[in-house]
């Protein structure tokens, strides 16, 4: 089937949605310098500065989630590819108020690669920064670096955001970031395919009575091909995988985010969910905070993230903690 | 010569866009029209041009053309063939061009862990290099290096084939990968191949043959 999206051609793409994404919220959010997305007011001097880099294509992950309290700086790619790493190296210098930054890598190779270059170049002039890579989809294996970073990047943005904010060292704010990243599992599961808005070409193929899990951001194969089950059945599926997986107890705090891959409706998020604070009020574990939307997609995928994370007091605090970005507000 | 390697690259952009696709997001095709883009801005002179200075530039540019780990891992490679190459050269001699291309090859070594084998640009990059040292060794000349650089990376490409993917996305797809060249290596071929064919159109005289 043709593509049908309302775009004006693939060369432009990139610029024209970063141009109407910061024409949309002038009060938060700016383009800078080599169109990385900056706070429009810069953070304090003397604060850590928190900056993340990714493929475009995803909105609104994940510059969407630049603002008070969480990123001060997205460096955002072509489409499902990775910046290179002098407009990160530039992001960083930006973001840099004095007290060093925090760069927040999402584990895809290209990702890595960027950041691995950027970090060589900002340790050459002397930069103080610090890298941490997420890597939560349980669906790589048990090899951490073999697990992709999926939706778990909110938290880990939220909380490092909120540390740094108060006025955390950088270091306390790199061990809070690994502390929570440490805790999150997340399993995405996808029923149809996206279009790449720029080769216009279908990512993957799936059958029509068909569902996989583990697929991953970008359509990158996962391992459980199935006949599509119902919302609930899904749910525990993953579920069961995702506490095993985190090995998580009776009586402990979770975070749970269910994040649409851009095509499934609010209504099944809501579906799903439900069944998920079903099944773990059932087991006894509490479900301390909750979050249900979009926040990073692939196109018109249909699909959904589902994240768990292990909260402590601490991290709850930070997670409630004033912020003020495009797509996240806690106030 | 980068100008043949781009016009290679846009005439197999779909062919290296449908190999991406087995195992990536499709898109490899126009990550390499990027690519090659910054490379020909970079060597865009009708000046005889300072071969290091020209390459660290491309490989600078290359990096910021957004590509995602093409980008990087191609970035690193110019930028290290030019780090690596001799001060105030305007041409090389073949034992030059294996130093640098040399370079090239242990600056992307640094960047990944990719190794012959893994089905990646390692296994057309690596073939290809070490047949220029074996020609510069044998006292060849430069057009004869880069021929038979060009067919050792095509071998190399070529044999992805029969590899299962360990490195990117596409290790995640395991014994899907087989049968399925590897975009990566499919491209650093052409662009071996594009360097050879320039080099064969001076016809004996490589020293005119602009980069």
């Amino acid at each position: 089937m043709a593509m049908k999206k309302f775009i004006n051609g693939p060369e432009n793409l990139v610029s024209e949605l970063l141009e109407g994404f910061a024409l949309s919220h002038p009060h938060k959010i700016r383009l800078v310098g080599n169109n990385l997305v900056a706070r429009a007011k810069p953070k304090a001097a003397g604060k850590v500065g928190v900056v993340t880099l990714g493929g475009s294509g995803h909105e609104p992950g994940l510059s969407g989630f630049v603002g008070q309290g969480m990123l001060d700086v997205s460096v955002p790619g072509e489409i499902f590819a990775a910046p290179g790493a002098p407009r990160c190296l530039e992001a960083i210098r930006l973001a840099d108020r004095g007290a060093g930054v925090l760069f927040v890598v999402l584990n895809h190779s290209g990702d890595v690669l960027s950041a691995n270059m950027t970090m060589t170049l900002a340790q050459r002039e002397g930069l103080n920064v610090r890298k941490i890579v997420t890597h939560e989809d349980i669906a790589g294996g048990s090899n951490p670096e073999d697990r992709r970073g999926l939706v778990g990047f909110l938290p880990v943005y939220k909380v490092a955001g909120a540390a740094a904010e108060r006025g955390d060292s950088l270091e306390e704010c790199l061990k809070i970031a690994e502390g929570m990243e440490r805790n999150t599992r997340t399993l995405a599961v996808a029923v149809t395919t996206a279009t790449h808005p720029a080769t216009a070409q279908p990512i993957f193929t799936l059958g029509d009575d068909e569902m996989e899990i583990g697929m991953g951001q970008h359509g990158e194969a996962g391992t459980g091909r199935m006949k599509l089950k119902t919302a609930d059945e899904t749910a525990e599926l993953m579920l069961e995988m995702l506490l095993k997986d985190l090995d998580v107890r009776a009586g402990e705090d979770l975070l749970v985010i269910v994040n649409g891959a851009g095509a499934t409706t609010l209504m099944e998020l809501f579906i799903v969910f439900r069944r998920v604070h079903q099944v773990l009020s059932h087991k006894g574990i509490r479900l301390a905070r909750g979050k249900v939307g979009e926040f990073i997609t692939t196109q018109e995928q249909g699909g959904f993230q589902m994240m768990i994370a292990r909260m402590d007091p601490e991290l709850i605090r930070l997670w409630d903690a004033p912020c003020d970005t495009p797509y996240f507000v806690i106030c | 010569m980068m100008q043949a390697a781009a016009r290679l690259i846009r005439e197999q952009q779909g062919r290296l866009s449908q190999l991406d696709s087995v195992a990536g997001d499709g898109d490899h095709g126009s990550t390499m029209m990027r690519i090659m883009r910054s490379l020909e801005a970079a060597f865009n002179s009708d000046m005889p041009i300072e071969l290091r200075k020209c390459f660290c530039d491309a490989g600078w540019k290359v990096m910021n053309s957004d590509g995602g780990a093409s980008s990087s891992l191609l970035g690193a490679f110019f930028l290290g063939l030019g780090e690596g190459a001799r001060e105030q050269a305007w041409w090389w001699d073949c034992t030059e061009l294996a130093d640098a291309f040399e370079a090239g090859l242990r600056a992307i070594q640094a960047q990944t862990r990719a190794k012959i084998g893994d089905k990646t640009l390692m296994d057309a990059l690596a073939p290809a290099i070490e047949a220029l040292r074996t020609a510069a060794n044998a006292g060849q000349s430069v057009d004869d290096a880069l021929h038979t650089a060009a067919e050792a990376a095509q071998v190399g490409a070529k044999t992805t084939e029969t590899m299962i993917a360990h490195y990117g996305r596409a290790r995640l797809l395991g014994e899907k990968t087989l049968g399925h060249q590897d975009a990566g290596a499919a491209s650093v071929a052409l662009m071996f191949q594009g360097f050879s064919q320039a080099i064969a159109e001076t016809k004996g005289n490589a020293a005119h043959a602009r980069w």
